[in-house]
This record gives C-alpha cells, structure tokens and sequence, in this order.
C-alpha cells in the first residue's frame, strides 16, 4: 500500500514530510478513505509538482502538508514542526509566519487595490508600516505587476490577478509556498507566465514550492513530478529543469 | 494597515445599503415614536414646564396637574413666610364641560384659572402679556389654536362652560391637552365656573423663589406641616415629572414604547444580519483564503464587526438628517413632539445596539471560511 518518496536521499532535512498519514472523509453512511499509510518527503527549495486525475487526493494531500487539514492518523512535520501537535491558533501562527498560498480562483478581494491585497496579510505578521509597503511593492514588482498595482480586480485579467495573489503570498517571504491548479483558469500565455513565476521563486528565493496541478506545462518546470492516482504515489521522476530562469513578464 | 472594512463597504455599498436602510428606518422609527410620546404626554406636564414657579404646593398625593384638589387657601400665608419665596399665587383647576356656538356637542375642557396679572407665574412662557392681560375682563377665555375647529369657536364669539358664558379673547398655541381641550381663564372667573360650592380654595399653589436652585429644598421645608389641612410640596422639576410619568406608566404608553422598541430591534436586526451575513457570504473565499495565509478569524471577526459599526453609524446618520426633517415638519404642523438627551441616547444605543448584535449574528457565518474548502 506505501509508496515512499524514492529520490534520492539528499543530507539536508526535508521541509515537508508525511510519515504514515492516513485521511477519510465521512458524507453521510459513505466513507471514503482518501490517503492511508501514506508517506512523502518534499525537498527544500523545488518546485514539486502533484498531479493526477481528479479525486486521487492530490488536494487532501496539500491541504495536509499545508496545515490546513488534521490527519486522522501518521505525523506531519512542516519546517520541523509537527503540524498535528498545534492548535489552531498555533498552525494560523504557524501558516502566518512560514507558509504562502496560491488558488485556483485568485480569491481577491474586489474593494481593494492589488497594491493593498498584498499588502493586507503583511499588516498581520507585525511588520512596520513602511516595511510592509516595501515588501508588497517589491513583491508585485517581481511578478511584473508594479505599474498595475493601483488597480481593483475588477480592471485586472485573469493571469494578472493570479500575479497579484502570488505577489500577495511571496510578500510574506514564506518559506513554503503552497499552490493549487494555479494555472487552470488561464489561457496557454498566462498559464505559462505563472509556472515561470513559481519556477523562479523556488529557485531565486529557495522556497519549497508544492503545486498540485493537471496542467502538462507545468510538468516541465517541476524540478519533480510526482503521478497521484487513487491516494498512492504512482511515480515519481525528478526532470532536469532548464536552470536558466526565464523571464516571466 | 489596509481597512478592509471600510473600503468594502463603500466599494460594495449597493450590497450594504439593505442594511443601513433598516438600521436606519428601525431609529427613525424609535426616534419619532419616542418623540411623538414625550410631546403628546409632555404636553400634561405644560401646566408646570410653560410656567415660571418653581415650587408647587397641592393635595398629597396628586398624581399628574390634572387630578388636583383643592387646598385650603391660607397655606398661601405660610408659603409666602418663608424667606426664600419671592411670590406666591393660586392656580385654580376645573373640570368644565363646553358648548360652543356650532354645533360641536360637549366637549370636556380644563379650565385653567391664573392670575392674569403681567407679573403672574402660571402660563408666563406660554403667553405673551398682551394676550394674558386680556383675560383681566370678566368671562374672558384664551384657547389654543389647535383646537378652534374641536371647539366651534373664533376669536370674539361666546360659548358656555358649566352653563356659564363665556367669551374667547385671544389664541394660545403650544397648549394642547391630553383627553380634553385646555381653556385659560382668570382666577375670578375660574371660581365662577366651578359649579362645586365645596371647593373653596385654590387647587394649586405656585411660588417663585429668589433662588430657583433652591426648589427642592424650599419644597421639602414646606412640606409636612399639617395646621392648614392637607397639602404637600413639589419642586416644579419633580411635580412635571410626576405627571409624565403617570401618563406614560399609568396609560400603558410606556409599555407601547418598550414594545415598539422591541419589534423594532427585532427587525432591524433580522434585516442588518441577514446583510451583513450575504456580505460575509459573498467574500467568503477571500476571508478563507486570508485565513490560509495564517490572518487569525479573531482579525477576521473585527472586520465584520467594523462593517456592522459603520453601517450602524451610517444608518444613525440617515436616521437623524430624516428625523430632523421630520421633526420640523411635525413642529411646523402643530403635531406635539419632544426629543431630549436622554431620549436621543436611548435611540442611539438601540441602533447600535442593533447592528452589533448583527455583527455579531454575521461574524458566526465566518466559521465557514474554511481555507480547507478552497482546495476542493
């Protein structure tokens, strides 16, 4: 039943591990067991790539190694920290200080500017004022989207506003980076334009990336790939990305 | 920090205004209601409030000016030995039954008997001298405008009050009675007109002090002293409140406020909750999404409360231009109503009071911002 992650071992610690999860969800008499005995290693500073077909659990899994989610048994341990073993205070803590999030509907609020979506979850994590202000203009400047910021979502396409909730997630420097079909809602252009953005980040930034996404471009940007189907890990090759980091603006 | 309320609220405001509409009509509506109370029963009280007395004596236990009787008239001589007392002079109170010219049938009036005096205390806000010494001619009536058509009368034309003629000489206005029609005469014509030859004294005595600060306690010297029969002493402050509240408590018009009050926060809550709940509804993913990136619900929650302060505020603010408006519409039609501090605070803190119990009720429906539900 266990498909453990077979990379290669590397020496540094990992920043995400399930060792032995297991997950059901319960609709009325129907039980469905999503992941069982299930363990993975995710390495630091890649881009990982889930996919699979819809209902295999890639996105149960996310929301696990996310701490969005309890497991109903096996241990998670995001950065180090055993996600199970914090309240709820403690994991929106826990998401607030390290973790960033990227969704398939961009989720932004239509009163705001995307200068102030970015700038709103910043506002929470203790920064001054100006610190802030600077790292949200610094964050919408490297997804291309600094001479826009002024504006709503509403005068926003889709591949921009989808630039706008990742310079939203980036600006808090997380060391995790969590993103869920972020390009289905796109066109091939802009899709594309997101995998770049993600790429580069994990790699400019080190942060671990972990997307889960049916979208074969994406594919090809992975550092790793892993194939989900039914709650277990089908394969799992790691691709040579290209290593230059091409402009995504 | 980024108000997110705030801008929400007004970028969104189509989607707010339901609330504000109720916030608000719920305190036009207390507002008048209370308004319209305290001018109609106010208007009993008018007795002590459109004069300059400071300190009233009548029969102990007098629950509103109405329902007076008579005391003996030498307790005048003992009021006026107080040192503090600068005048004192009888007000005379009758229950008179009125036949106009035209055809009106009866109609129940008070008759108020005052010293017409230019000096006199009784009404001395209420009228002007010239019009007041005018009821120094025998049979002479002062009646209130607003009820010329209930009377069938005009200036200069004569009725009957108890069978006894008598002639309208001028027209008063903020007089209005409660349950019967005010009619001002003068103390000599007041006795004339009671039919009843046991009442022999005034039904009131009214004082003016040389301090008025000093009612209370010049009211509580006078009181208690039995050599002249019967009587008690108010501070006129007291006495019109006695009176406002009699009517308010003892006609049940203050229960109707209550429960006025009630069915008005009730709505209005249901209403501004509702909306405040389809508002929390429609930016339900971006809360989650926010709460995915580690904003606590507790940051979350004051944002929705913050919206529910400002639709309150906003509601007050619409609420207070339209019952101004209304206000002056009423005075100019005259319709008795009275708005006081107290009164207006109450109706804030209804509203207030309103739209954070739906902030509250709004801020519950936040538990299904579940940033776990965005990745299904």
């Amino acid at each position: 039943m266990t498909h453990p992650a077979t990379a290669s071992q590397p020496t540094t610690p990992p920043a995400l591990q399930a060792i032995g999860i297991s997950k059901a969800f319960v609709s009325g008499k129907l039980h469905t067991q999503v992941l069982e005995n299930f363990s993975l290693r995710i390495e630091a500073g890649e881009l990982t790539l889930i996919s699979g077909p819809s209902g295999c659990g890639k996105s149960t899994l996310l929301a696990i190694l996310s701490g969005l989610q309890k497991v109903d048994g096996g241990r998670v341990l995001a950065l180090g920290s055993e996600l199970g073993q914090l309240d709820l205070r403690a994991l929106e803590r826990f998401r607030l200080q390290h973790t960033g999030f990227v969704f398939q509907g961009f989720n932004l609020f239509p009163a705001l500017s995307a200068f102030e979506q970015v700038e709103l979850p910043l506002n929470h994590m203790g920064l001054s004022r100006d610190e802030a202000r600077a790292r949200a203009r610094r964050s919408l400047e490297e997804v291309g989207m600094a001479p826009r910021m002024k504006l709503r979502p509403s005068e926003l396409s889709g591949g921009e506003k989808q630039r706008v909730a990742i310079a939203r997630a980036l600006a808090k420097e997380p060391e995790l980076l969590f993103a869920d079909e972020p390009t289905s809602a796109l066109d091939a252009a802009n899709g594309q334009m997101i995998i770049d953005i993600l790429h580069r980040i994990a790699h400019a930034h080190g942060t671990t990336v972990l997307c889960v996404s049916h979208d074969p471009r994406v594919v090809v940007h992975a550092d790793r790939v892993l194939a989900m189907e039914d709650g277990r890990i089908l394969s799992d090759r790691r691709t040579h990305a290209p290593t230059n980091d091409s402009k995504g603006t | 920090m980024v108000a997110l309320a705030r801008k929400t609220l007004i970028y969104e405001w189509r989607r707010f205004l339901p609330a504000m509409l109720a916030v608000g009509f719920a305190g036009l509506l207390q507002l008048l209601q209370l308004a319209l109370v305290l001018g109609i029963f106010g208007s009993t009280s008018v007795y002590i409030t459109g004069s300059s007395a400071d300190v009233w004596v009548g029969y102990p236990g007098t629950q509103n000016v109405g329902s007076g009787r008579t005391i003996n008239p030498d307790v005048e001589s003992r009021v006026l030995m107080d040192p503090a007392v600068q005048r004192v002079e009888p007000y005379i109170w009758v229950d008179g039954d009125w036949r106009g010219p035209h055809e009106t049938g009866g109609i129940s009036v008070f008759v108020s008997g005052i010293d017409p005096s230019p000096e006199g205390l009784m009404f001395s806000k209420a009228l002007l001298p010239s019009l007041r010494e005018r009821l120094a001619e025998p049979d002479a009536v002062i009646v209130d405008r607003s009820v010329l058509d209930q009377l069938g009368v005009n200036i200069g034309e004569t009725a009957t009050i108890n069978g006894h003629q008598v002639t309208v000489v001028g027209i008063s206005s903020g007089l209005r009675a409660l349950g019967g029609v005010n009619v001002l005469t003068s103390l000599s014509t007041a006795r004339e007109l009671d039919g009843d030859p046991t009442d022999v004294g005034p039904t009131y005595l009214v004082a003016k002090l040389r301090d008025p600060k000093q009612a209370d306690a010049v009211a509580a010297r006078l009181r208690g002293d039995t050599a002249f029969g019967p009587y008690t002493t108010w501070s006129a402050r007291d006495f019109a409140r006695i009176s406002v509240r009699y009517w308010m408590f003892d006609t049940g018009a203050g229960a109707g406020v209550l429960f006025l009050a009630g069915i008005v926060f009730l709505v209005g809550a249901v209403i501004t909750s509702q909306t405040l709940i389809a508002a929390v509804n429609g930016s339900m993913r971006e809360y989650a999404t926010l709460n995915a990136l580690g904003v606590g619900v507790a940051a979350l929650r004051r944002v929705v409360l913050e919206q529910a302060f400002w639709v309150g505020a906003l509601g007050l603010l619409g609420a207070g231009v339209l019952g101004i408006v209304l206000m002056l519409l009423a005075h100019s039609q005259d319709v008795p109503v009275v708005l006081n501090v107290p009164a207006a605070l109450a109706c804030i803190a209804l509203v207030m009071g309103l739209a954070a119990v739906s902030g509250l009720a709004a801020m519950r429906s936040l538990r299904r911002a579940d940033p776990a539900s965005l990745l299904r």
